[in-house]
Parts: C-alpha cells; sequence; structure tokens
C-alpha cells in the first residue's frame, strides 16, 4: 500500500524530496502489516538445566529398574514352566494321572520280569558253584588217591633195617602193606616211592624193585590213618611185625605221629582203554 | 538404552540366582510378565511418538500387572480362572500387537 497522502506539491527542495522518499521507503518495506503471522522464535532449551538432567537419570533408572524385572520374572517363569502343576486344568491332571499310574504299571511289570530272570541266574549260578565245590572235591580225593597230591596228617612212620637172618623179600614187603591197607592206611609212602592202586613189588638181583625204583635198606615207610590201628596191624602177635623180627632177623620200630607227610607223588596215569560211562 | 540394560541385568540375575518363587504366586507369574511386557511396548511406542513420561510408564506397568494378576485371582476365586487367564493373555496379546504395529509404522515411515 503505498502512501501519497503526505506528499505536498509545495516543496520544490531536493533534500526534502529524498528525505521523504527514504521515509516512504522505509514504510513500504515495514513488514509488520498485520497480514503475515509472526513467529516468535523458539525459546532456546534449557536441556543442560540440573533439574532436568536429575529427571532424566531418575526416569532411566526407573525404566532399568522395571525391565529388569521383567527380564527376572521372565527367566524365573522359563525355568519354573516344567514343574509347575498348579496351572493345568482338571483334565490334563487326570490324564497326566492315568498316563503316570499306566507307566507305573508297565516298570512294575518290567521289574517282576527282571526280578524272576534275576532269580533264575542266581539258581544257575549257585548250581554252578555247587558243581564246582564237588569237582573240586572229588579232584583232592582222586589226587590222594591216584597219588597226585602231596598229603599229610595222622599216621605211623614205620623204619625196618635189613634182616640177619634173610633178606626181606616182597613178598613179606607186600604183606606189610596189606596189613596196613586193611587197617584203614589212606596213603602210603616206601622209600619215597608212592604207593598206589598200581604199585608192584618185585624181587631182582639188585634188591627190591618198587614201581621201577630200587629199594635199599633201610625201609621207611610212612602211612596215613589211624595211628593205633596202624600200629595195631604191625605190632599184632603173630602178625607182620613179628615174622619180620622172627623169621628175617629184622628190627622194626613203629612210630605214630600227628604229623606224617608224605611229599611223593605220582603223575596222573594215561588210561588208553578205560573210558569214563557218561551218566 | 535402559531399557535393554535393564532387560539384561533382569534376565542375568534370575539365571543366576534362580529364587524359589511362593507357591501361591507361581500362577499369576506368566500373566505378570506379559502384561509387563505390554507396558513396556507401550513405553516404547509413547518414546517414538515423542509423548513418553516416566510417571505414566512406571504406573501403567503397576497397574498392567496388578490389573492382571487381580482378574486372574478373581477367577480362580470363580472357578473360572483357566478361561479369565486366557482372556486375559488374548487382550494384553492384542494390546502387543497394536503397539508393535504402531512403532514399525514409526521406525519404517520415519
Amino acid at each position: 500500500m503505498l502512501r501519497h497522502t503526505n506528499e505536498s506539491p509545495e516543496s520544490p527542495d531536493v533534500l526534502t524530496k529524498l528525505h521523504s522518499q527514504i521515509v516512504k521507503d522505509q514504510d513500504n518495506d515495514s513488514t509488520e502489516t498485520g497480514s503475515f503471522p509472526v513467529i516468535r522464535r523458539k525459546p532456546k532449551r534449557v536441556s543442560l538445566n540440573a533439574k532436568s538432567t536429575r529427571a532424566r537419570l531418575y526416569s532411566s533408572v526407573l525404566v532399568t529398574i522395571l525391565c529388569a524385572l521383567l527380564g527376572f520374572g521372565y527367566v524365573i517363569q522359563l525355568n519354573n514352566t516344567k514343574s509347575t502343576y498348579e496351572t493345568m486344568s482338571e483334565d490334563e491332571l487326570t490324564r497326566l494321572i492315568s498316563e503316570t499310574s499306566s507307566q507305573v504299571q508297565k516298570l512294575e511289570q518290567r521289574k517282576s520280569e527282571l526280578t524272576s530272570q534275576l532269580n533264575s541266574l542266581k539258581d544257575t549260578a549257585d548250581k554252578n558253584a555247587k558243581a564246582a565245590e564237588i569237582a573240586k572235591q572229588n579232584a583232592e580225593s582222586n589226587g590222594i588217591l591216584s597219588g597226585r597230591l602231596p598229603a599229610s596228617g595222622e599216621g605211623v612212620v614205620i623204619r625196618i633195617s635189613q634182616g640177619q637172618k634173610q633178606d626181606i623179600d616182597a613178598s613179606i614187603l607186600f604183606t606189610l602193606l596189606e596189613e596196613l591197607r586193611n587197617s584203614g592206611a589212606e596213603v602210603i609212602e616206601i622209600n619215597d616211592v608212592r604207593v598206589i592202586t598200581s604199585t608192584y613189588i618185585s624181587d631182582t638181583d639188585d634188591g627190591l624193585d618198587c614201581d621201577g625204583t630200587i629199594l635199599k635198606a633201610p625201609f621207611v615207610i610212612k602211612a596215613i590213618g589211624d595211628s593205633d590201628n596202624l600200629q595195631n596191624a604191625v605190632n599184632l602177635a603173630g602178625g607182620v611185625g613179628s615174622r619180620l623180627e622172627v623169621k628175617y632177623g629184622a628190627t622194626v620200630s613203629v612210630k605214630a605221629s600227628q604229623d606224617v607227610e608224605i611229599t611223593a607223588t605220582r603223575s596222573a596215569p594215561q588210561y588208553t582203554y578205560a573210558h569214563v560211562i557218561e551218566q | 538404552m535402559a531399557a535393554v540394560l535393564g532387560l539384561i541385568i533382569g534376565v542375568v540375575i534370575g539365571v543366576f540366582v534362580q529364587p524359589d518363587i511362593p507357591v501361591e504366586l507361581q500362577p499369576y507369574l506368566p500373566i505378570m510378565v506379559v502384561a509387563a511386557l505390554d507396558a513396556l511396548l507401550g513405553a516404547a511406542r509413547a518414546y517414538f511418538q515423542r509423548s513418553f513420561s516416566d510417571k505414566v510408564f512406571v504406573i501403567s506397568f503397576f497397574s498392567n500387572v496388578i490389573t492382571a494378576t487381580l482378574l486372574v485371582f478373581l477367577g480362580n476365586q470363580l472357578g473360572v480362572g483357566s478361561q479369565l487367564q486366557t482372556a486375559v493373555i488374548v487382550v494384553l496379546g492384542i494390546r502387543i500387537f497394536t503397539n508393535v504395529s504402531s512403532i514399525r509404522r514409526f521406525i519404517f515411515k520415519g
């Protein structure tokens, strides 16, 4: 809007003209016309104020704490979900119970099966152990009988010197052995030769041959058995002992002992013809 | 930043401490967790809308948790606990989805 009203036509002064022109220009350039909205400058934010900083710290601490609570609860619930029967419905609980009880039944059945199996195995083991024991006993008695094992126990030691009147021959020794056997001698040894079922004594030019070994006087005969019976068998009036003394002129000493040791052994014979009958 | 830090701290504490929560509280804990999650997401939305207020956040957090718990407790008293629990979970789930969608709009539209 130009204003022409202030202009006076009767002032020809150039300076005055200029002045009035400048004033008019200024008026024209003015922005305060009311047609433009006046935008005020935003007041600068006072952000680094102490109060505001504290408030912000406070709020972030609160947020942190609440989020920590949330995470904490979440993790606890995660760890806890497996054992919460509280939140299950009745149907679920009933189903769970029936499942569990059927499982228990199955397990009980399995247990009884396994128990019976265990019992049968134990029975078998017992039988095996018994059989092993019997076999061991058999082996021991057989070993003693067949001369494979050394033996010790109550018995007598008989010493017979060479006869003065006559050499001691096989028959009298054989009689002595028979007498000892009849009196219950379990193990007999003559001069380190174990006497077994197949033992023989024979007269040779070199002396007495007992199972391939030459026997020399004095003869030492060890026998394990009841010492009284064995002593009686030798010392019987008119028995082997007196015959040895009278007929052969030998000295016979019979000594009972609680610990006669017979260490001579024989290897097991190889049976060529005899076979065990399997029962 | 503070929220992520707080979550991490809480998870670590939960893993290492592993406390025994009381039996009466056990059925309510999952509801509480979901309600708190909803409050957190609401706060995140408010943050993106530049209208975040710590007071509002704290109040909404606790009111969410307490309201959900009380609702489920009431349902348990009335014998409709599981149904009401489902209802609370559904409502909170819807709210969570709404919050997440508006957050997503803020993130992707700038």
